[in-house]
């Protein structure tokens, strides 16, 4: 069973009522190119005269270079150039996502002094790849270590500084609570993890002169990276140009310019000739910093027939000792039950580690496994069955920010997917269901991701023969926007799918905001939605006011469908033959979704290329996010304490979905990655010298297909006008979220064995 | 090591000739000197499965096997999979009929492996589509519209051939 040919039918998700092509399955736009191997990633662009370079990373956790002899390699044969901080050019500092920006005047991406290994030192560019690798090897550096402090584990990391931002409290915390019969405290952990996309970072730099600037990157944020490297290299923002047509995942990894993005345009506008650069495998471990490792305490006290009373939350992860990165611990804890009582608090430690980042479905992610856990045992210790447990604390408002929901259906998740698991036949006592060797457990959690706002803008182009164009500088790295912009624009103008290309990925293009946060498809729809409208508005203004117009004086107004224009009671013509007769080859109409004021051409550039885009917006009267339910049975080898995953029924509101198919898969792979991060995914350090010893895809084990059994992934959301104008919600990081603690429910049910820290592996059960 | 060697590769049915150092891998041969960037490169150690080609029939890791070793012997990639008239192979189709995919970077690895996984004989059973699919990683998580593709082109193949 899958969701699109569920039988339940649920408002437009999982619609086949749509009356026009948004909200239809549709096959994926791009996928023909990529089923054919046509699809050209930015690093497959042919360019000519290309040289190749390649990475040379710190050793050590902590110290700082002394000497690098560079004799060897520079004499090798084939090698332009070899990079370190004593003969690169000097950028401007620019701040990352974070708003952390290299001290100092000027910015190097090769580092002297050495805060992580793993770190950028040098580079080698090369005639040919296996040249650069090569002499990339002849590289002598000499190091004066110091002591690392490899992960917030080492007790040298201490308690770290207290993040005041995202510390929350209301109520009375400290109680007392008279009426709490109950009261439940553990502590939580998770790993290092690593965004692994199957594409490796990298780019191609190409300086078209010497203020010209064109970059090939995979990015997740088109805008943003070209402001990156602007102000890197002091040129105006039109100067650079990033393209990406296709990436090759992201999932947090890739939305901004890193140190080893600097390096290649470094090299290629000092060697003048183009540079690609890959990272190689291990070095992405390095490259780049996925989530940190957390830990968070949770106390939790109850009535005795299971009404919370209070939630205190202690959490901490680790950040890098030169920038700050907070994993929002809080985030789902805050406003996930109905919690009188409630503090929460951060701290963030810093360690010999590349600063993290965000990964799919950043602190929420981390934050259910935790809550989700307790609650379970909660509902163990009450002798609940953890779904009422969670229906008595079902909020009627967001008890943070005390405003209403735009929408909640999170207990129709419960009934829905509880059903089709079968839950009602659920043993509750541990142990107690078994098929030969293997014990079954069957474990619940529930999962939610917040819905994010910020403008876009879009170019509509309808063309002479009747088919149109779409044109952002938005991205899609198998989310979808290809497909569902297509789809927006043929529902405007009344057109099929077929005959709407859309073009993304090139800065040349219109504004667009980070495919991030699982906001891209909700804010682009809405600005393709609201431009195609003004096409079909000019389209119509054209036919009945243009003097050369055949409908001029035919009606007051004019239908757009089928590819022609005419009055309803017939009459209509093709619109290629409206825009001959007007002595046009074709209509251009751009709009973005900004609220309307006078803005300078840099203010509204830094609305899209940064995230001053979100704050520009008004504030929301409503609490809006997507909620989900996953249900999963677990099979336990009892002797070699082996975890499968049997079984998984989630169900989602997500809102509308603009193409129940696409958001379908984006289901399945969030719960797909959940079930790595619960069982497999670990980023294991060296406690010498913070090495990452499973810097590679065989010890930094994803899950693979033999992992992952049938998953049903069942819509039930409602179209939620009040989250966006379109009607969507979060969709593509909503699923992973609670995964791991439904598994770790499920591992508990199915041994009786409590594991409170992730990855669970046959060690940790036997 | 830098001496070049010249060598023919028989790619999709094409001979090639290219002039490479001998310690070029297959991948880096078709990537980077042959312009055929449908083959990916995830890893280059073996581990995720995106370079997969067939050499003479069987899949093979491209990023561990050297252009020299691929001499003499016929190479197709996903660029070759194609009919004569260029409609998609019948895996191909189920692909993206089935949405078996999502960036599409390990697809083309996945492709070439259900191709053999179907000719190997290990189609037989979605546990079985599985394991022999094992070795081509997805990071989007794909996985069950690919075990869906393979049993589609499969059940399609076993009909052709009855």
């Amino acid at each position: 069973m899958s969701l699109t040919d569920t039988p339940a039918k649920y408002g437009s998700a999982a619609d086949t009522e749509a009356t026009g092509p948004l909200g239809r399955v549709a096959i994926r736009g791009d996928g023909g190119l990529k089923v054919r191997g046509g699809a050209t990633y930015a690093l497959e662009q042919s360019v000519e005269n290309l040289l190749h370079c390649v990475l040379v990373q710190a050793t050590i956790g902590a110290g700082r270079v002394v000497s690098i002899d560079k004799a060897a390699a520079e004499a090798a044969p084939g090698v332009r150039l070899v990079l370190d901080a004593e003969n690169s050019l000097a950028l401007k500092p620019m701040p990352d996502f974070f708003g952390n920006t290299p001290p100092g005047d000027t910015y190097v991406p090769f580092a002297r002094d050495i805060r992580f290994n793993g770190e950028l030192v040098a580079a080698v560019v090369a005639d040919t790849l296996e040249q650069a690798r090569a002499a990339a090897a002849l590289i002598e550096i000499s190091y004066e270590e110091a002591p690392a402090v490899p992960t917030f584990a080492d007790e040298r990391a201490g308690e770290g500084r207290a993040v005041d931002a995202l510390a929350k409290e209301w109520g009375e915390p400290d109680g007392p609570h008279a009426e709490a019969g109950m009261r439940f405290a553990a502590t939580y952990e998770t790993p290092r993890e690593y965004n692994v996309p199957i594409e490796p970072h990298g780019l191609i730099a190409h300086w078209e002169a010497d203020d010209r600037l064109t970059i090939y990157e995979p990015t997740q944020w088109i805008d943003g990276t070209a402001r990156n490297y602007a102000g890197w290299f002091d040129l105006p923002f039109d100067n650079v140009r990033v393209l990406s047509p296709f990436i090759g995942g992201g999932f947090g990894s890739k939305a901004q310019g890193l140190p080893h993005s600097a390096a290649a345009a470094i090299a290629a506008k000092m060697l003048g000739r183009p540079v690609k650069l890959a990272a190689t495998r291990p070095q992405t471990f390095t490259a780049y910093g996925g989530r940190p490792a957390t830990r968070q305490t949770l106390t939790l006290s109850a009535t005795k027939d299971g009404r919370l009373v209070s939630l205190e939350h202690d959490a901490f992860s680790e950040t890098s000792v030169y920038g700050t990165f907070a994993e929002t611990l809080g985030v789902v804890t805050k406003m996930m039950y109905a919690v009188p009582n409630f503090r929460s608090r951060q701290r963030i430690v810093p360690v010999n580690t590349v600063l993290p980042g965000p990964f799919r479905a950043p602190g929420k992610n981390p934050s259910a496994f935790a809550l989700e856990c307790a609650m379970d045992e909660l509902a163990i210790e009450l002798g609940l069955d953890p779904v009422e447990l969670r229906r008595r604390n079902e909020p009627d408002h967001d008890f943070e920010t005390g405003k209403p929901w735009s929408s909640r259906r999170l207990l129709q998740c419960y009934d829905v997917a509880g059903e089709a698991f079968g839950w009602a036949k659920r043993n509750p006592a541990p142990r107690s269901m078994r098929e030969g060797r293997e014990l079954i457990g069957w474990g619940m959690a529930v999962g939610t991701h917040p819905v994010y706002a910020a403008p876009g803008e879009a170019t509509v182009r309808v063309l002479s023969d009747g088919s149109v164009e779409v044109l952002s500088s938005a991205i899609d790295m198998g989310t979808g926007t290809y497909t569902i912009l297509a789809q927006t624009a043929a529902e405007v103008l009344g057109v099929p799918v077929e005959k709407v290309s859309v073009k993304l990925g090139d800065s040349r293009l219109g504004r667009a905001p980070v495919a991030g946060g699982s906001q891209l498809a909700n804010l682009m729809t809405a600005a393709v939605h609201k431009t195609a409208q003004a096409a079909r508005d000019e389209l119509i203004t054209l036919g009945l006011t243009d003097p050369n117009s055949p409908l001029r004086g035919e009606a007051n107004t004019l239908l757009v469908e089928g590819g022609t224009i005419g009055a309803s009671r017939g009459g209509a013509i093709g619109i290629g033959e409206l825009l001959a007769a007007t002595g046009r080859d074709h209509l251009e109409v751009t709009r973005d979704t900004l609220p309307p004021a006078e803005r300078s051409a840099e203010e509204r550039q830094r609305m899209f290329s940064t995230l001053a885009g979100r704050g520009s917006l008004p504030e929301a009267t409503v609490s809006k996010h997507s909620f989900c339910a996953h249900f999963i049975e677990v099979r336990v080898d009892e002797d070699f304490g082996t975890v499968r995953v049997a079984r998984v029924v989630t169900a989602l509101d997500a809102g509308r979905l603009y193409n129940p198919k696409l958001a379908e898969s984006q289901f399945k792979g969030g719960i797909v990655m959940g079930i790595g991060m619960a069982l497999l995914e670990e980023g294991v350090t060296d406690p010498r010298n913070g090495r990452i010893l499973s810097s590679n895809l065989a010890d930094y084990r994803i899950a693979t297909n033999a992992d992952v059994p049938e998953i049903t992934a069942i819509s039930v959301g409602e179209p939620d006008y009040d989250a966006t104008p379109l009607g969507g919600k979060a969709v593509g990081e909503l699923a992973i979220v609670g995964v791991a603690p439904a598994i770790a429910n499920a591992v508990y049910h199915a041994t009786g064995k409590r594991i409170r820290r992730l990855p669970i592996t046959l060690e940790s059960l036997l | 090591m830098a001496s070049l060697r010249s060598m023919e590769l028989n790619i999709n049915g094409a001979l090639h000739a290219v002039t490479l150092e001998p310690r070029v891998t297959l991948l880096d041969a078709l990537r980077e000197h042959l312009g055929l960037t449908g083959t990916k490169k995830g890893c280059d150690q073996g581990q995720c499965g995106a370079c997969t080609v067939h050499v003479d029939g069987e899949r093979v890791l491209a990023c561990l096997t050297l252009a020299v070793q691929a001499e003499g012997k016929a190479v197709t990639t996903i660029e070759g999979l194609a009919g004569k008239d260029g409609a998609p192979h019948p895996v191909q189709q189920a692909f993206l009929e089935e949405d078996a995919f999502q960036c599409g970077y390990c697809t083309p690895g996945q492709i070439m492996s259900a191709v053999a996984c179907i000719e190997e004989g290990h189609a037989g059973s979605d546990d079985e589509i599985r394991e022999f699919m094992a070795g081509n990683l997805c990071r989007c998580g794909a996985y069950n519209g690919i075990v869906a593709a393979v049993k589609k082109a499969a059940q399609q193949s076993e009909e052709a051939r009855a």
